[in-house]
Formats: structure tokens, C-alpha cells, sequence
């Protein structure tokens, strides 16, 4: 298993390395895909091995936190010089703190070893694997793996697109793959300081991704996500010396078990909860991920289901048990359910699809904070679904409309009407992606279903998420009900894509229906043992239907019921094409064209609809600033009720 | 519950929508009539109409109508059958969500403005509605400490006294739910308004049969909603399903439609405020 740790840690640093030089680009595709397949295929090799931790002995017996100790150097003055470069001084102030603070640290630290008060500050094991890093890693390497197999495809489409002369792709697939071998190493840390190293490492690479097409919105946004990362990184920083302060030590597993409210000051959780907001683009932190999307497709793909905004839930969800019980972890939970609310809601108002994406993750991010606020067995539950989940059909909507924006050159869900009968494989998955979405039997409902029994007892909690939980129906239901618009009955004719996008689509949909349907045994698999500290495993399964003292999820049963649902259904799309076809009513003369008819005086009327966004009520130009600052208040609520 | 009984209780669920509910819509269609000094149709009149429609030769605009017409009467038959199992209250709701939304899918695949601004406007009745029911069901979760429909029944006095203003946001919930004025905003039985068949405009013959079976499942679901809040006794039960249904003919017959800013509006105010006020006189105990 140590092994398999430095093959996914690793190997993506080896292969992006390659990918730097100029190569030819089959070759680079060639490597691309093996180092995917052996990622993925290590990552399923952890499984058996889980839990362990160990620390390796390496080169002349210098820890690893040695090791790393110049790469994070190299890292601040990096994006200290970038603050420089793009003269912001919203990234050189916080990176130059951040500098001086860790260059203190290390004097503590040494000092602390020198005088023999900790034995090697009492980092016990420097990797550390249980099953929520175990669950990161799968989602890290086997998504993020397709998503860059995809992007293989898209990035000669859109160079092609954009008439470059030399080509930028060695330098976009080397922060692709490093992005991997990054998020791989931050979930498999134990130790917070080679987590800080890890945590910067993301925020650069998501600068350089964002900033990637070099025109002058990319250049902003990606500035605009390097400070505000960096800002969080600060937090995470002074956090990481509070506690060092209070426990002389920053081993992740020591911290948790430290009992609530006994020696570990709330102010440094609260600071880390801050880092974990920024990362995850809460609010009032959005606006760096909206900006992400000026970034070719499969980076947004990347940033919002594996990578990135992972990061935040995972550190909040990892430090949930030395919350417990605590008001910091209430104020969390409304903070979450607050964003999950908010973010569907300007998600309601949006047309472009990429922002309704982006809003979506950021509520879907909320609610996965809300559970881990609540912090019960159930809720802990119901977050680790919605994380799985999202990833894989956050994912799958990405490359669609990647797909479709590469094929019909906008974003705009207007455009998209009746986008099936142009494209009818991916609108039929896009749709297939917007039901997984919303729709029991499959897991991201039964995540929220969890979530809100979960969340019940706590009524603001609740009222949130239910309001939240309606705004999202509506928007997904309007982009599906939109993807078919169209008066078309003929036959399936299937459009062209590269055999890699299908693969990608196809594989996505498929996982993400089957593991649906593979849910009962998912959680006897990987949630019952070893979780997390202190998880009891809170649901009882009999024959596929999870149960506990006060609700009852029918999953395997009802995804039975849904398969024969839909075959019957799709049996009666079969008759339906043997059926006359006829023109959408107008309550006019039917011409021969299918959306025209003949008005009052002979007059030809062209009859047209538009969706409802309802900007005036959930535009983001009304909401933003009201959110923004009752975020801004509830942020100040967590800091400040940890003080 | 054995599995005898089990299946006793499937079949019946699965009976109830067609029977049960074809039966109300009847009466409905009686009583209506009889305020607006009409005699009405006979009561079984609305299962000679779908009778009549599944003869009609199968037209339709989108092929995908028919899915979405299949797997609204799907979802909603399984919400019933749920119900009758005595499931859970939660999971209920969201089945029942999952044939609403394929319904609002099939009418925005036909292009027809009617179809597709009806389509909006039951999107937002969605809206409207949903949290209301979810703030409902976690009113009954605080009060017996469950979600499962069991547990109610094994509640010791009707859970309408504890929750009274819980029961006035479910029957808000069940005005917008049987496309009652004021708020039939996306399909009305009403030939006056501004968009009459709105979301159903474009399902003809046996697709909008199976609409009109699967309504009658979901009439049947919200009604079932209302009996639980008491348990205690079946007469207690059927008086109030029915002093409320009666209550809403009434309602139907003397308020015009609302648009749907008042109708989000006084929804959420309302059921906001209600709820708040009843859960937390529940969490205060």
C-alpha cells in the first residue's frame, strides 16, 4: 500500500513533467491515458488495504516534512511573484504574511525540537488513510482521470477554435495531471503543514488553469481566484500555529481527537472552516469559482467535481469530530443551508448553463457543509453521498456542455432549445444527468433525503434546505424540459463525437446509475468500518432498504421500480413513433412550418416562448450584494462566536 | 406488516387512483355543478372520459411525450402505493416530486407557447408547494419522532391538535395540488381563464389519459396527507378529508385565479410563518 501511496501521489507529478516538454501529441495522449488507467486502477487497489497510515523513511532519513519544506518556499515566492506579475496587491499582502508567518513557524518548530518539549512534533504518521480519504482518492483519480481524457478531444477542438499558432496544451496537461498528484497527496496527509504545502499547490494550479486562454477575463478571474485562495490559505496558515499553540503538535489525527472545547481554541477551527469556505466558493467567496468558467470546459469540469471545491468539504467533514456538539458546528450548519438556499436561488436566475452549473456546485457545496455542521452519524452520511455523487454528475454535466458549447458555439440554455433533435445522444444524457440530479432513486436525493431527516430537528436548518431543495427542482426541470423542446418524432440519428467524449459521457452516466443502484452495498462497504473517528454506522440495511429508528430509504427496491419505469416508458416512446405526428397547438391556422400560423388578416405569425428566469426576483445583479453580506454576517457569527 | 398484508396493501394502493380517485373527481364535478345551479354529469362520467380517450387514435408532438406522460403516472402511482405501505413520509414526497417534474418536461417538449408558459407556471407551483409539504411532514416528524408513516397511526390522540396550523398550510398545499382557483395557474378546469389547459395543451388521447389517472393518484396521495392528521378514528378521518375537500370546491367556486407572484408570495409567507409558529410551539414543549 505504501507503494500504491506514491504511485497516486507521485506518478501524476512524474507524467505532467513529461507532458511539459514538447512531445508530439499522440504521444502526449498516449501518456494522458495510461497515467489515467493507472491511476484509476491503483486507486481501486487501495481499497482492501484501507485503513492504514504509516511514515516513510526517506533519503538520509529526513521526514517529509523536510522534504517539502522548499517545494512550499517555492510555492508562496510563486504566487508571490504572480501578485507581482498581475500587480494585485490583494495577492502580495496575504502572500507575503503567509511567507513570514511560516518562516516563523519553522523557528518555533525547530526551536520546540532543539529544547526536546515534542519528539518530532508528535506527527505520528505522515500519511494516513481511512475511508473518507479512501473515498476522496477514488473520486480524485477516476474522475479527474476521465475528465483529462476528455479534455484530450476539447483542447485540439478549442486550439483549433482559437487559431493558436503554437499550441498551449503541454503546459495545460501538466497542471491537469499535477492537479491530481496534489489533491491525491492533500486527502492522504496527516500532517497539517504538508497539507498547507498541498492546499497552495491547488491554489496555483487553479490560478494557472483559470488563466489558461491568457485574454484579459481569464487574466482577471484567474487573479481573482489566486487571492482569494490565498486568502484562505492565511487563515489556514495562522490556524495551523494556533494550533500547534494549543496542542504542540499538527498531526490531523491527534487534533480530532482532542475533545471538543478541551485545549484546541474554536477560533483556529473557525479559521479553518474559513479556509474551507474560500476553497469551496461559499459565499460571500463565490465569485472566484463564477469567474472560473472563462476556462476551457474541462478545467471547470476538474475544479467543481473532484478537485478544488472537494478540498473545503473534505477538511470541514475531516474536522468535524472536534466540533461535535460544539456552537461552532451549529453556525456551520445554517452558514451551509444559508449558501444552499442562496445559490440555487441566483442558480434560478441565470440562463448561461456554465453559471447554473456553477451554482448549483456552490449550493450542493452548502448543503454538504450543512451536514457536516449538523455533525450526526446521518448527516456525516448523507455529506459523504452528496460528495460522491455530485463529483460523478457534476462531472457528467460539465463535459456535456462542454460537448454541446464546442458543437453549437454558446452556453446559453436559450440556445440549447431543442437541442435534441441536433444532438440527440447528448441531450438525452445531459437530461439523463439533470434526473440524476433531482430524482429519487438515485444517490444524490437519497444524500439530501438523508440530509434532511438529518437536518429536521434543527427547524432554520430545515426551513432553508426545503425552500432550497424546490429552487433546485425548478431550475434542473426547466434545462431538461428545455434540452427537448422541440416538435421532433423522427428517428435516432446519431451525431458525431470523438470515441473518447462518448467513452467519458457514456462511462460517467453509467457509473453514476449503477453505483445508484449499488448504493446498499457502498455503504455496508465503505461506510460501515473505519470511517472517520468516532462514525457509527447509523442506518441498518435490509434487503437493499436502509433504515433507522425514524426513516425508512427503499434503495434497491425503488431503483428496481425505476428500472421497469423506464423501460416501460421507453417501450411507450417506441409506439409513440409509430403515432401521427402533429403540430404544436397555436390556436391559429397550422401552417407548414412548425412554428408558425396564420394570425388575424391573413398575417403569418412566427410563435415564440422563452423560459422564465425571473431576474427581477433572482437576478444576479438584485441578490448578490443582500447575500453577499448576509454570508458576510454569518461568517462573522462563526469567527466570531469561536473568539 | 407481513408480506401477505404487504401485498394486500400494494394492490390496494395501486386500486385506490383509479377508483378512489375517478370516484372524487366525479363528485367534484357533481358538487360544482350544484353551486353554479347546474345539475353536472353523471358520477361516473369522468371514467367514461378516459375511457373515451384511450380509444382516440395515439397523436402526439414529441415522442418523448409519451415517457414523460408514462412516467408521471408511474411515480405517482408508486407515491400511492408508498403511502398505503406506510413508508416513509419523505421519500413519499419525492416520488411524488418525480412525476410533477416529468409532467412539466413533457409539456416544455412540445413548443407550443401555451404548453410551454403553462409548463413555467407548474414549475413554480412546484415551488411553491414543495417546501410547504416538506415543512408538513417535519411537523409530524417532531411531534411523534419519525418520518414513517407508522408511526402516526400509532400516535395516541389525532396529531391535528398538536398541528393545527400545519393542517392550513396542507390545505394551501392541496388548493395549488388539485388545480383549484386561485391558484389552477398552469391548467385550469375553468373555461374563463386567460390559459385554460396550459401544461396539458399538448397531450391528447391516451397521454392525456394517463395524466388524468395519474392526477387522480396524486389527489388521492394529498387527500391520504390530510387523513393523517387523525389517525384515531376512521369516521374522525373521513369527516375531515371531507369538510376540507367540500371546502375547497367552495373555494374553487368563489375566488378568481392569482398570478403566481401572489400566489409565491402569500405561499410562503404564509406556510413560512404557520410552520414556524407550529414547530416552534412543538420544539419549545
Amino acid at each position: 500500500m505504501k507503494e500504491l501511496t506514491y504511485v497516486l501521489i507521485f506518478l501524476p507529478f512524474i507524467a505532467s513533467l513529461t507532458c511539459f516538454f514538447k512531445i508530439p501529441s499522440q504521444v502526449r495522449s498516449f501518456m494522458i491515458l495510461t497515467t489515467g488507467c493507472i491511476l484509476i486502477v491503483s486507486s481501486l487497489l487501495l481499497i482492501p488495504y484501507v485503513p492504514f497510515a504509516f511514515t516513510p523513511q526517506i533519503l538520509f532519513g529526513l521526514g517529509v516534512h523536510d522534504l517539502i519544506r522548499v517545494p512550499d518556499f517555492i510555492l508562496m515566492f510563486a504566487i508571490l511573484y504572480f501578485g507581482f506579475k498581475h500587480r494585485s496587491l490583494l495577492v502580495i499582502v496575504p502572500a507575503v504574511l503567509q511567507i513570514v508567518l511560516v518562516v516563523w513557524f519553522e523557528i518555533i518548530i525547530s526551536s520546540g525540537m532543539i529544547e526536546g518539549q515534542q519528539m518530532f512534533r508528535s506527527v505520528t504518521q505522515a500519511f494516513y488513510c481511512d475511508n473518507l480519504s479512501l473515498i476522496m482518492v477514488l473520486i480524485i483519480s477516476i474522475i479527474g482521470s476521465i475528465i483529462c481524457f476528455q479534455a484530450i478531444p476539447y483542447m485540439k477542438n478549442h486550439e483549433e477554435h482559437l487559431k493558436l499558432s503554437t499550441s498551449k496544451q503541454p503546459r495545460f496537461f501538466f497542471v491537469m495531471l499535477f492537479f491530481l498528484g496534489v489533491m491525491n497527496g492533500l486527502v492522504l496527509s496527516n500532517d497539517m503543514i504538508v497539507i498547507h504545502f498541498f492546499l497552495a499547490a491547488t491554489t496555483l494550479c487553479s490560478f494557472l488553469l483559470i488563466g489558461h486562454d491568457g485574454n484579459k477575463e481569464a487574466i482577471r478571474n484567474s487573479v481573482r481566484a489566486l487571492w482569494m485562495n490565498n486568502l484562505g490559505c492565511l487563515a489556514f496558515t495562522v490556524a495551523m500555529m494556533m494550533i500547534y499553540h494549543n496542542l504542540g503538535s499538527t498531526d490531523v489525527q491527534q487534533i480530532i481527537r482532542t475533545p471538543p472545547g478541551t485545549g484546541l481554541s474554536f477560533l483556529a477551527l473557525a479559521l479553518l472552516c474559513f479556509a474551507s469556505f474560500t476553497k469551496s466558493a461559499q459565499f460571500p467567496m463565490q465569485s472566484w469559482l463564477i469567474g472560473a468558467m472563462v476556462a476551457p470546459t474541462p478545467v471547470s469540469a476538474l475544479l467543481h467535481s473532484s478537485t478544488m471545491v472537494k478540498v473545503g468539504v473534505y477538511l470541514v467533514l475531516r474536522l468535524a469530530p472536534a466540533m461535535h456538539g460544539s456552537f461552532l458546528s451549529q453556525c456551520i450548519a445554517l452558514f451551509g443551508a444559508f449558501t444552499f438556499l442562496a445559490a440555487a436561488g441566483l442558480a434560478v436566475g441565470q440562463s448561461n448553463g456554465k453559471k447554473v452549473l456553477a451554482y448549483s456546485t456552490i449550493s450542493n457545496l452548502g448543503l454538504i457543509f450543512a451536514c457536516a455542521g449538523l455533525n450526526t452519524p446521518e448527516s456525516i452520511t448523507a455529506a459523504i453521498l452528496l460528495i460522491i455523487f455530485h463529483a460523478i454528475t457534476k462531472a457528467l454535466l460539465f463535459l456535456c456542455v462542454g460537448t454541446i458549447e464546442q458543437h453549437i458555439e454558446s452556453r446559453d440554455i436559450e440556445d440549447m432549445r431543442g437541442l435534441y433533435s441536433k444532438m440527440p445522444l447528448t441531450a438525452l444524457i445531459t437530461v439523463m444527468g439533470v434526473v440524476m440530479m433531482i430524482m429519487p432513486p438515485f444517490g444524490l436525493l437519497l444524500g439530501k433525503w438523508m440530509a434532511m431527516e438529518a437536518a429536521a430537528r434543527n427547524i432554520f436548518v430545515i426551513i432553508l434546505a426545503a425552500i432550497g431543495s424546490a429552487l433546485t427542482a425548478m431550475y434542473w426541470a426547466r434545462w431538461a424540459g428545455t434540452l427537448m423542446s422541440d416538435p421532433f418524432a423522427g428517428k435516432f440519428k446519431l451525431e458525431k463525437q470523438p470515441v473518447v467524449t462518448w467513452a467519458a459521457l457514456l462511462s460517467l452516466c453509467a457509473g453514476a446509475g449503477i453505483l445508484s443502484i449499488a448504493v446498499p452495498w457502498l455503504y455496508t462497504g465503505l461506510f460501515t468500518p473505519s470511517m472517520s473517528l468516532n462514525y457509527v454506522p447509523p442506518y441498518t440495511l435490509n434487503d437493499g432498504v436502509l433504515e433507522n429508528s425514524y426513516g425508512i430509504f427503499a434503495a434497491f427496491p425503488l431503483c428496481l421500480i425505476a428500472v421497469m419505469g423506464f423501460l416501460q416508458s421507453i417501450l411507450a416512446v417506441r409506439g409513440a413513433t409509430k403515432a401521427r405526428i402533429c403540430a404544436p397547438y397555436l390556436s391559429g391556422i397550422q401552417t407548414a412550418e412548425h412554428r408558425v400560423f396564420m394570425g388575424p388578416m391573413n398575417q403569418l405569425v412566427k410563435a415564440e416562448a422563452g423560459n422564465y428566469y425571473l431576474s427581477n426576483i433572482f437576478g444576479e445583479k438584485k441578490l448578490t450584494i443582500w447575500i453577499n453580506l448576509a454570508a458576510g454576517v454569518l461568517l462573522t457569527l462563526i469567527v466570531g462566536g469561536a473568539l | 406488516m407481513t408480506t401477505s398484508q404487504g401485498i394486500i396493501m400494494i394492490l390496494a394502493g395501486l386500486a385506490s387512483g383509479p377508483l378512489l380517485g375517478g370516484l372524487i373527481a366525479g363528485l367534484d364535478r357533481i358538487l360544482t355543478a350544484r353551486f353554479q345551479s347546474r345539475i353536472g354529469p353523471p358520477l361516473l362520467q369522468p371514467f367514461y372520459d378516459v375511457i373515451k380517450l384511450f380509444g382516440k387514435e395515439k397523436m402526439v408532438v414529441n415522442v418523448w411525450q409519451a415517457f414523460c406522460a408514462n412516467a408521471y403516472m408511474t411515480a405517482a402511482s408508486i407515491s400511492v402505493v408508498l403511502f398505503f405501505l406506510r413508508s416513509d413520509l419523505l421519500l413519499i414526497l419525492f416520488i411524488q416530486a418525480v412525476g410533477a417534474v416529468f409532467l412539466v418536461v413533457g409539456a416544455f417538449s412540445s413548443t407550443s407557447p401555451y404548453s410551454q408558459a403553462g409548463a413555467h407556471r407548474e414549475l413554480l407551483q412546484i415551488l411553491c408547494y414543495e417546501p410547504l409539504l416538506i415543512f408538513v411532514v417535519v411537523g409530524i416528524y417532531l411531534l411523534t419522532g419519525s418520518f414513517k408513516i407508522e408511526s402516526v397511526y400509532a400516535w395516541n390522540q389525532p396529531v391535528l391538535l398538536k398541528l393545527p396550523f400545519m393542517f392550513v398550510v396542507l390545505s394551501f398545499v392541496l388548493t395549488i395540488k388539485l388545480r383549484k382557483s386561485p391558484f389552477d395557474l398552469s391548467t385550469s378546469h375553468h373555461a374563463h381563464q386567460e390559459l385554460v389547459k396550459g401544461l396539458l395543451t399538448d397531450y391528447s388521447g391516451s397521454f392525456l389519459a394517463l395524466t388524468e389517472i395519474a392526477h387522480w393518484y396524486e389527489t388521492v396521495l394529498v387527500l391520504g396527507l390530510c387523513s393523517l392528521f387523525w389517525t384515531t378514528n376512521p369516521v374522525g378521518a373521513i369527516l375531515l378529508v371531507g369538510l376540507t375537500y367540500f371546502l375547497e370546491i367552495w373555494i374553487d367556486n368563489v375566488s378568481a385565479r392569482l398570478n403566481w407572484r401572489w400566489m409565491l408570495g402569500y405561499g410562503w409567507a404564509m406556510g413560512v410563518s404557520l410552520s414556524l409558529v407550529n414547530l416552534v410551539w412543538l420544539y419549545a414543549r
